[in-house]
């Protein structure tokens, strides 16, 4: 194994390999880019691999609107997977205004989605995979997905999972992993597995409940192995591994998670030895930073196709000869990866971000007819017009996103509470400045299986401990503590954040409601979306209410909503939202 | 296959855990001072004597990075040793280093144990650093260390 690994390394140094082709680096408009710009692609070796990431259940295209604000330890300052606005398009050599400027960075955002329109959806996903299925032959292609499929819209909600599961048949998905799938809970996700055409591998969840039949053993087949091109290609699953963390415990409860790099390394090894694979991949969703700690401490991975972290990255990185790909979110991109593999080797690559431009790829007329068919049942529900807006509403940000303001707006309205928490997911939607506010764009950035607002009380010192716990959860220098979102959302707060100090002295200038936080003081706090609640006392089991109830109102209230995209936490240590490699300014 | 060798290391354990005579919570060591009494620097120092204490990757520490329950943080530690008369694993001493009883468990064994595993379960208060110390039968001791973060819940 250690030859063929040293052989790819030097092939793919011959080759310049790593150095594959970037996207669609024009600032044409739409009518001057092509269809043949958005497929042009150098085919290579014997099979394709597919990947979409993270599509968070949005079969229709959407506007999307990458972070301002992406900050991490100084160690992962402008290293991919930490990488937004100039230092992302600076890395990338993204030409200014050019679509695939306006797919990966926030630039000129508003401008740039009225030239480019809305991106993602089914029908248009559909259709390139149909592209490359024809160039390549049916047998040729494998299409893998990372997971955070089955959650993130109303559809999905109301269906709990049935509508995407169709929508992932409809696209012809072989093989996937899960994260905020297993939050329809462990009868439901084997029920959607039933249902699903691919195959669901996952080498990473095992029983833990001494009681139970499963305790010790392995929850789904840990691989599967495919041929495709004359090739045997063994593919490893590896679910969110802090989901029981990260979600409520009682979706999974018996399940054990963790990354398990032991067990996938012995996995790797019963591919190469006992089952003479051509290439191994490692089908992901541990998040972009976590994959390159694999790869420096698992042997003999030739790919892994990361998700969970929604990071664009329109060129591989290589380490210790793993090639590691992530294609963003939100069905914004499907990534396409040829490979060359043969006699237990692979031989060369060539990898495309393909950004799905839903003016510019037609729709498949049977995905658009599937779409229509999901939607109709609740179409009266998520088409309501709650309001309109003002300014951009948008969700990804590393401290404030002025739609997550939004909703701690309309928490704190309605609780009369002195703090509002919202969780620092990295899925939701983006609204433009002046458009309607439908009730599908709140499901889009709250719908959750556990949606309740919690009212409670909490000390401002467990308050002031809470958040440093939080910013270590994101911050930490070691990728492997980290759990892949942004920071909570407060609202009623402000402070100040010195990312780089250690863990529990980050924070400063705390202060609720105007005034310097009172360690003694007992102060109401709302929160949904995460475990907060267990953490306080005196519970007001009266004013529980789902997110999206409260949103939906609070809008309905205001008809205009006019949320500024100021901030409330100051940043200490860095210039700019964007730093670079090296640098704490951009 | 790979679970049924997972058991069979599973068997092992329970076997190293019947057949130690001399394995004592450490609640119950007869010292002046109880050793729950002692910091995790001073309750290395009571078992080490003062000895110089190696970190060695013989000791493999498995613990999770971030554990999913304080509470019931599994823990395994696994020294490579022969095992033999003249050469084997003496003790291992697993410590929660910033509990307020940092020293979970005393584990003594003997060559007739012909592996030095074991596994068991701790309780962690907080994030914090989990430890192995291992004795050698030549009387000299290694250790691996881990941080586990215990966390409320992040995000998604």
């Amino acid at each position: 194994m250690e030859i063929s690994r040293r052989d790819f390394m030097h092939i793919a140094a011959i080759f310049g390999l790593g150095a594959a082709t970037s996207g669609v680096a024009s600032s044409k408009t739409p009518a001057q880019i092509s269809l043949k710009d958005i497929y042009d692609f150098k085919a290579t070796g014997n099979f394709s691999l597919l990947h979409m990431c993270d599509l968070h259940a949005h079969i229709k295209p959407l506007y999307w609107r990458e972070p301002s604000t992406l900050i991490s330890a100084p160690n992962l300052v402008g290293t991919p997977g930490f990488l937004c606005g100039e230092a992302f398009a600076k890395h990338y050599g993204l030409e200014p205004s050019s679509l695939d400027a306006y797919f990966d960075t926030y630039m000129d955002f508003e401008e740039l989605a009225k030239k480019f329109g809305k991106m993602g959806g089914i029908a248009h996903i559909k259709t390139v995979l149909e592209h490359i299925r024809k160039e390549r032959g049916e047998d040729n292609v494998l299409f893998l997905d990372s997971g955070d499929t089955w959650q993130g819209t109303g559809v999905a909600l109301k269906t709990k999972g049935e509508a995407i599961v169709k929508a992932q048949n409809y696209l012809g998905v072989d093989v996937m992993v899960g994260h905020w799938e297993f939050t329809y809970g462990k009868e439901r996700v084997h029920e959607l597995i039933e249902m699903l055409d691919a195959k669901f591998v996952t080498q990473n969840v095992v029983g833990n409940d001494p009681f139970s039949d499963e305790y010790e053993e392995l929850i789904f087949e840990p691989y599967t192995i495919q041929e495709k091109g004359g090739a045997k290609i063994g593919i490893i699953g590896q679910s969110f591994p802090f989901t029981s963390t990260a979600n409520p415990k009682e979706f999974t409860e018996g399940w054990s998670f963790g990354l398990r790099l032991d067990t996938l390394q012995e996995y790797v090894n019963e591919l190469r030895n006992e089952h003479k694979v051509d290439c191994v991949v490692v089908l992901s969703h541990d998040g972009f930073s976590v994959d390159q700690e694999v790869a420096r401490q698992v042997h003999g991975i030739d790919f892994i196709l990361s998700g969970h972290t929604h990071d664009p990255s329109p060129k591989p990185i290589t380490i210790n000869g793993t090639v590691i790909v992530i294609a963003g979110s939100h069905g914004k991109y499907i990534g396409r990866l040829d490979v060359d593999a043969k006699d237990g080797k692979v031989l060369d690559y060539e990898y495309k971000l393909i950004p799905i431009a839903s003016n510019m790829i037609p729709a498949d007329p049977a995905g658009a007819k599937l779409v229509d068919e999901l939607y109709t049942p609740f179409a009266k529900e998520l088409n309501e017009v709650l309001g309109t807006t003002k300014n951009t509403l948008y969700k990804r940000d590393t401290f404030f996103s002025t739609f997550d303001q939004l909703i701690n707006d309309a928490i704190m309205d309605e609780m009369k509470c002195d703090i509002s928490f919202t969780p620092g997911y990295r899925w939701g939607t983006t609204v433009l400045a002046g458009d309607d506010i439908l009730m599908d764009n709140v499901y889009e950035m709250c719908g959750i299986t556990y949606p309740n607002v919690y009212t409670f009380e909490l000390k401002g010192k467990k308050i002031a401990t809470l958040l440093e716990d939080i910013a270590d959860n994101v911050f930490n220098a070691n990728p492997l503590y980290q759990q892949g979102g942004d920071m909570s959302r407060l609202g009623g707060i402000t402070y100040s954040i010195a990312v780089a100090n250690k863990a529990g002295e980050r924070i400063s200038k705390l202060t609720v409601g105007g005034k310097p936080i009172d360690p003694n003081k007992t102060y109401i706090v709302s929160s949904w979306g995460g475990n907060l609640q267990k953490a306080g006392e005196n519970l007001q089991e009266d004013k529980i209410r789902a997110v999206y109830d409260i949103t939906r109102d609070y809008i309905k209230r205001k008809k205009v909503v006019d949320v500024s995209n100021e901030g409330n936490v100051t940043l200490v240590d860095y210039d700019c939202g964007c730093p670079v490699k090296g640098s704490r300014s951009c | 296959m790979q679970r049924r060798e997972f058991f069979k290391q599973l068997g092992t354990a329970a076997v190293v855990t019947t057949m130690i005579p001399a394995m004592s919570f450490a609640a119950d060591a007869p010292k002046p001072k109880s050793p729950n009494a002692f910091s995790y620097k001073q309750a290395v120092e009571v078992i080490t004597g003062g000895k110089p204490v190696e970190i060695s990757s013989k000791v493999q520490l498995k613990v999770p990075e971030i554990a999913e329950n304080g509470a019931v943080v599994p823990v395994t530690v696994t020294v490579e040793s022969p095992m033999t008369d003249s050469d084997y694993v003496k003790a291992i001493h697993i410590f929660a280093t910033k509990n307020g009883n940092t020293r979970c468990i005393d584990v003594y064994l003997t060559p007739a144990n012909g592996k030095a595993m074991f596994s068991t379960r701790i309780k962690l208060g907080q994030t914090q650093e989990v430890a192995a110390l291992v004795e050698l039968s030549d009387g000299t001791f290694l250790s691996a260390a881990q941080s586990v973060k215990v966390t409320i819940g992040g995000c998604g």
